[in-house]
């Protein structure tokens, strides 16, 4: 039951292709395979499957970085050559020597340019797999885990960590490769000169040294001057929006101590970390010029003593500059493994979780639906806390409307969470014209009851697309037509662009009420048997309220309608009313009944009315 | 509220990742001890003691450039130069004494270990020394880029402050936003390594042709014009495709993450309305346009490194020919020929710098204009010269002829004649956009009348400094804006050295006991991201608290109630008769509740006063306020809360 990813894909039903963010499309296929689920293997071989995905451009980089490195690392060599033969002692001629070299560079180019597009096109196809993966498994997991989770954490997880498990499991082999040159210029060195080659070769260890100790410094200084950084913004972006309560109470010096040290704050770290820089990168960049005096010393000795040609020197300074790079980026390297491990294991804690609400083998789609409600004796409690439901039994006839009172807390709002099977209940069944909603599929249990939650989430796309969220392929009359059923389309038509106004940050500002109306018409257009408004209405005037309400006795008498509200008004709506009381019914009956025989009743609803006058 | 994010954007919730409070909200846990080691080593900073005044200083009101900035700390600037020239000399001398050393110390005929040796030694000295001028130099620009920028910040930042409100407009928030972080950024590194490599490296270009050409003209002209423009353009065309690379990616990443973003907020939509396979369809889409663009630099890139590496190569196969034929017929030393040979490879760092820190430049000139254009905004509502403090008031407000308009074409007021006595509390009634709000605007100078004047205690308010004023009104915004921090902290915000005992009454008299009982940590209780842990009630209470700690002698209702429950607004009503208690009030409410309770009403409506008196007469008179009244009570009462009306400025 935990492959969403390949089990799903199949069974796709809608073919548009809306893109709510402005259109991009991309011929990128989606990743083709999953991480290993074997939790204990090494990190980087749970990665392995999605590299190896990618193989045939893995290699192909691989092979031609090397084939160019192998070129470049002859230059010197040739140029060795090229001077001790050809200008020291006259025995060869020049030209041909000029010639080769060019040939080298050609090919030393061509192969470098090829083999890093295909350095790239791993890289980034891996980065996409990764990118999908994580977001593919997220959309399947259930509502349990993201009352566990803060989305923020997940979207930065989703973000950096994935970016350096990337860097690390596709720059790893090529940075590896770079050494591998670096044993070739070795090889060169020690065929001109043995003595000289070890000598020159000293330094090296000394630079890997170095620039590891120097990355391990500078990376925690750069997080914390990016935390200080972000300290200092949110202190702006605090007076940017608090600026009337600044104003009022005539605080602007405080806020700009406040400012001050936040920034003397970061310009401590500012310092501090040029000062870990200042005292490293200096050796860091001097050190090869060390190995180069070396040369010049003992070169210079053994030409004089005729052990070496002139042409060395040059070829040694040239190795040497060669090798300095790889050293250095393999001091990177160690650290970059460190940080790619540990986002990957952040990465693995969210591929890891598993969906706790699945459908079981043999799930049915659930068809025809009357919608009669069964809650037989439920209990229901959220993660170990106690019990929100308990023994709570109820029957709702198809067709019919009911009200859900209750107390704050009371368990009115996990009813209707369970219906849809967000979650699932702890003991007892809910069935829906006697099917266990358990043993439907999910997709066609969730067409055949529409919920309007109590907080009205819209997405940054158009209101028409909005509305059109569960049924994206409905025509424009038909959105319109809901939107008129939830009172909306008045105020979508005053709306600058109509239905085409793009909601959120950018887009425009809307008002509770007017996304809650926007939310009940984007469940209406699913047409659902079953509805369930919880606390829909909540932010909308009352005479919009009415309005919504006539609306739906008009168009769905026929549905089946659970309404969890606190307003009079609203209740009044319904046919029956359930009271609820530490999580079971405790009264049932209309309105009126319930006024004049359970006292309980009088008492909730008074909590939340209040008489007019005062 | 721009940054508000809500529900409908899941945007805002990047900038605020990090938990306020915890010092490494962002930082990765393994990087934790490092970064705990270094910060036990930070000196307490004393706290700021800076003086804020309305009016700005004379070195406040200098035109903000580059060399100013730089110029308020002349030491650093002259010896960071100096340090950059003279490492930039000695980085040059290597290949010199290597030269040297071929010519004068191993050629056959001129064999020498001393000079050899020499050389050598001279060469390590020289390493070393630049190593531990480097040192300091990076230390030097380090301070002096902290320095600068840190004035800088608080400089932009107390401009702000003195800004009027008309500034704060929803769009100009991110605008705001990014010229105090990214500009200022900007800055920070141009200043930090941008203009010492910019100079050193047009330095070591300079220093290095001067040495070939003093070598030998002949190859110098070849060598400097085989490599020099080939590089030169190849490394601009990659600056500019790079850029436009960078760009793209960086607009295709913000999709992705708005995407999933959104799909984590919306998650229960999605969930409820089927929507997982299309939006896992679309994610593709999304993370496959980034990819593109990443393959797209990745293309510019994998061009750009071997390209410059071939150049190279073939550089020294030509030099290798006319060089080498110079040296066969005895027209250059093989020493010279090496030096030839060592210097080519060092003209290709400097080049690809000198692209790159151009853009850098650039970027820091822009920003630097963009913060002067802030910096030279006037705000709309300024003390005049010599503005006196206002002496405590007693609290009467005088609105005298008053009109206003926040255009010139549309007055919202229109000669208003209103008189407060002090100690009196008086609620402004209307329709919305009658004006209500503005009224309480202009008599704490938000805005100035167009036309009128208003006056405390017969003075008229734009005589005195603003803090004088603001000190003694205290005003209770609709949406209660909170700041990160305790509940304490927010509390004692109007007057920071509040005593315990003063807070704990405050939270009594509002009603928030329960509130504070509940919370883990009582009154030390973080409030996180703009208050989202507490209900709008809690923070409307938080606010009238707040208002209340500041002991203002004029206290103003701007729809504090609106977003109050009914439990609330009646621990609140109570609490209104110990708030107002010897204070003249402003009330501004659509629940009418709250406007009984004052002692006199005034109906506001299209920009005039239509009705004044008291509740009492003014529903016996059975005009305006009679008929709003009917109307409320007939719509329940308990809805007053009006979802659909936009806020009235």
């Amino acid at each position: 039951m935990v492959t969403p990813l390949s089990t799903r894909v199949e069974r796709d039903r809608d073919n548009g292709e809306a893109n709510p963010l402005g259109g991009v499309t991309s011929k990128y296929p989606g990743p083709r395979v999953r991480i290993s689920r074997d939790r204990n293997l090494a990190w980087w071989r749970r990665i392995l499957p999605v590299m190896a995905s990618h193989r045939v451009t893995f290699l192909l980089a691989i092979g031609l970085s090397f084939l160019s490195l192998v070129f470049q690392t002859l230059v010197p060599n040739m140029l060795n050559g090229a001077i001790d033969h050809a200008l020291v002692h006259h025995s060869t001629a020049l030209h041909a020597d000029v010639v080769r070299i060019l040939i080298v560079g050609l090919l030393a180019g061509v192969s470098g340019i090829v083999s890093r597009q295909y350095v790239f096109l791993t890289a980034y196809n891996v980065e996409a797999d990764l990118r999908s993966l994580v977001y593919e498994h997220l959309t399947w997991l259930s509502f349990g885990f993201y009352d566990r989770v803060q989305s923020g954490q997940l979207i930065s997880r989703a973000n950096s960590d994935i970016r350096s498990v990337q860097m690390y499991s596709t720059f790893a082999p090529l940075i590896l490769v770079q050494c591998c040159i670096g044993v070739l210029a070795f090889g060169f060195m020690l065929k001109i000169n043995p003595l000289l080659a070890c000598i020159a070769m000293t330094i090296m260890p000394i630079l890997y040294f170095v620039s590891i100790r120097m990355r391990r410094l500078m990376f925690p200084i750069s997080w914390i001057t990016q935390a200080r950084l972000a300290d200092v913004a949110t202190i702006v972006d605090e007076n940017v929006n608090g600026v009337r309560v600044v104003k009022s109470f005539a605080q602007e010096q405080a806020e700009v101590n406040r400012l001050a040290d936040a920034a003397e704050r970061v310009a401590w770290a500012y310092v501090k970390d040029a000062q870990i820089r200042g005292k490293w990168s200096p050796w860091v960049q001097n050190l090869p010029q060390l190995g180069l005096a070396l040369v010049l010393f003992f070169g210079g000795w053994m030409v004089i003593d005729g052990h070496l040609g002139i042409g060395a020197i040059l070829a040694f300074n040239a190795y040497l500059l060669m090798l300095q790079a790889p050293f250095m980026m393999l001091g990177q390297l160690v650290m970059m493994g460190q940080r790619a491990r540990a986002s990957a294991e952040r990465i693995f804690e969210i591929l890891d979780e598993t969906p706790e609400i699945v459908e079981r083998p043999g799930a049915y789609d659930l068809a025809n639906v009357r919608g009669s409600i069964d809650f037989d004796h439920v209990r229901f409690s959220y993660s170990d806390d106690a019990d929100i439901l308990h023994d709570f039994d109820a029957h709702i006839e198809a067709g019919e409307s009911v009200a859900i009172v209750g107390r704050t807390g009371s368990g009115k709002s996990t009813v209707a969470r369970l219906v849809t099977r967000f979650y699932d209940v702890d003991d007892g069944a809910i069935r829906i014209d006697g099917h266990d909603v358990r043993d439907v599929t999910l997709p066609s249990l969730r067409d055949h009851v529409g919920v309007v939650l109590d907080e009205p989430f819209l997405f940054s796309i158009s209101i028409h697309d909005n509305i059109a969220y569960g049924r994206p392929d409905a025509t424009f009359e038909e959105v319109e037509a809901a939107a008129r059923a939830a009172n909306a389309h008045e105020f979508i038509e005053r709306l600058p662009e109509g239905y085409e106004t793009v909601v959120g940050e950018r887009g425009y500002t809307l008002s509770g009420g007017q996304r809650q109306r926007l939310a009940i018409a984007r469940t209406l257009l699913i047409n659902p048997p079953i509805l369930i408004l919880d606390d829909a209405t909540s932010a909308v005037d009352v005479h919009v309220e009415a309005g919504i309400y006539e609306a739906l006795h008009r168009l769905l008498a026929q549905r089946t309608t659970i309404v969890i509200a606190h307003r009079i008004s609203t209740i009044a709506l319904a046919s029956r009313v359930l009271l609820l009381d530490e999580g079971r019914v405790v009264a049932s009956g209309t309105h009126e009944q319930l006024l004049a025989s359970t006292p309980l009743y009088s008492e909730v609803l008074a909590q939340s009315t209040k008489p007019n006058e005062d | 509220m721009a940054w508000g994010g809500g529900w409908s954007g899941g945007g805002a919730m990047f900038g605020s990742s990090q938990v306020a409070g915890l010092p490494f909200g962002g930082i990765p846990s393994e990087l934790m001890d490092e970064a705990t080691k270094l910060l036990s080593h930070e000196p307490d900073h004393p706290p700021s003691d800076l003086t804020f005044t309305q009016l700005p200083s004379e070195r406040e009101r200098q035109r903000l450039t580059l060399p100013r900035l730089i110029g308020a700390y002349p030491k650093w600037v002259v010896s960071g130069s100096a340090l950059v020239i003279v490492i930039s000399l000695i980085l040059q001398a290597g290949p010199l004494l290597t030269g040297f050393a071929i010519d004068h110390g191993m050629t056959p005929g001129h064999r020498s270990l001393r000079v050899v040796a020499a050389c050598a030694l001279g060469y390590l000295v020289l390493a070393l020394a630049s190593a531990l001028l480097q040192r300091v130099q990076v230390d030097v620009t380090g301070v002096l880029a902290s320095r600068v920028m840190h004035d800088l910040r608080i400089r932009v930042f107390t401009h702000f402050q003195r800004l009027s409100l008309d500034f704060f407009t929803d769009e100009k928030a991110g605008v705001l936003m990014s010229r105090m972080t990214s500009d200022i950024e900007n800055l920070q590194q141009l200043i930090q390594d941008g203009v010492s490599q910019f100079a050193a490296q047009g330095l070591t270009m300079i220093v290095i042709t001067v040495i070939l050409f003093s070598l030998n003209a002949t190859l110098a002209a070849w060598t400097v014009l085989l490599v020099v423009p080939l590089l030169f353009v190849i490394s601009v065309w990659f600056h500019r495709a790079s850029e436009k690379g960078y760009l793209l990616s960086r607009d295709r990443i913000a999709n992705v993450l708005a995407d999933l973003s959104e799909s984590l907020y919306g998650i229960r939509v999605v969930t409820a309305n089927n929507r997982q396979r299309r939006n896992i369809r679309n994610h593709r889409h999304v993370v496959g346009a980034y990819r593109d663009a990443n393959l797209y630099t990745g293309r510019v890139n994998a061009i750009y490194g071997p390209a410059t590496i071939m150049i190279g190569i073939l550089g020294q196969g030509l030099l290798l020919g006319i060089g080498g034929d110079m040296v066969l017929k005895g027209r250059l030393s093989i020493g010279s020929l090496v030096i030839f040979f060592l210097y080519l490879n060092r003209f290709f760092g400097p080049i690809q710098l000198l692209v790159q820190q151009y853009n850098a430049l650039q970027q820091g000139r822009s920003s630097i204009i963009r913060l002067r254009e802030l910096l030279e905004v006037p705000p709309t509502v300024d003390e005049v010269d010599g503005a006196s403090e206002l002496a405590t008031i007693e609290g009467r407000i005088t609105f005298e002829d008053v009109s206003f308009g926040y255009d010139a074409e549309h007055l919202v007021l229109r000669h208003i004649n209103l008189e407060i006595a002090p100690g009196e509390s008086v609620a402004f009634v209307g329709p919305t956009g009658a004006g209500k709000s503005t009224m309480a605007k202009l008599a704490n100078r938000f805005y100035d009348p167009t036309s009128g004047r208003v006056l405390l205690d017969g003075v008229d308010i734009r005589s005195v400094t603003l803090r004088s004023l603001r000190s003694q009104l205290g005003v209770v915004p609709q949406e209660a804006f909170l700041f990160a921090g305790s509940i304490r902290t927010n509390l004692s915000f109007g007057r920071p050295h509040i005593t315990g005992a003063e807070i704990e009454e405050a939270i009594d008299v509002v009603g928030l006991r329960d509130l504070v009982e509940r919370l883990p940590q009582g009154i030390d209780t973080v409030v996180h991201e703009r208050g989202q842990t507490l209900s709008a009630g809690e923070r409307q209470l938080l606010a009238l608290a707040r208002a209340f700690l500041a002991r203002p002698r004029v206290l103003i209702l701007d729809e504090a109630t609106s977003s109050l429950d009914l439990q609330s607004e009646t621990t609140i009503e109570r609490a209104l008769d110990r708030l107002l208690e010897g204070r003249s009030a402003i009330l501004i409410a659509h629940r009418l509740t709250t406007a009984q309770r004052a002692d006199r009403i005034v109906v506001i409506d299209r920009g005039g006063v239509v009705e004044m008196g008291t509740p009492g007469e003014l529903r016996a008179a059975g005009g305006a306020y009679a008929a709003m009244f009917d109307a409320w009570l007939a719509s329940g009462g308990r809805d007053s809360t009006r979802p659909d009306d936009a806020d009235d400025h």
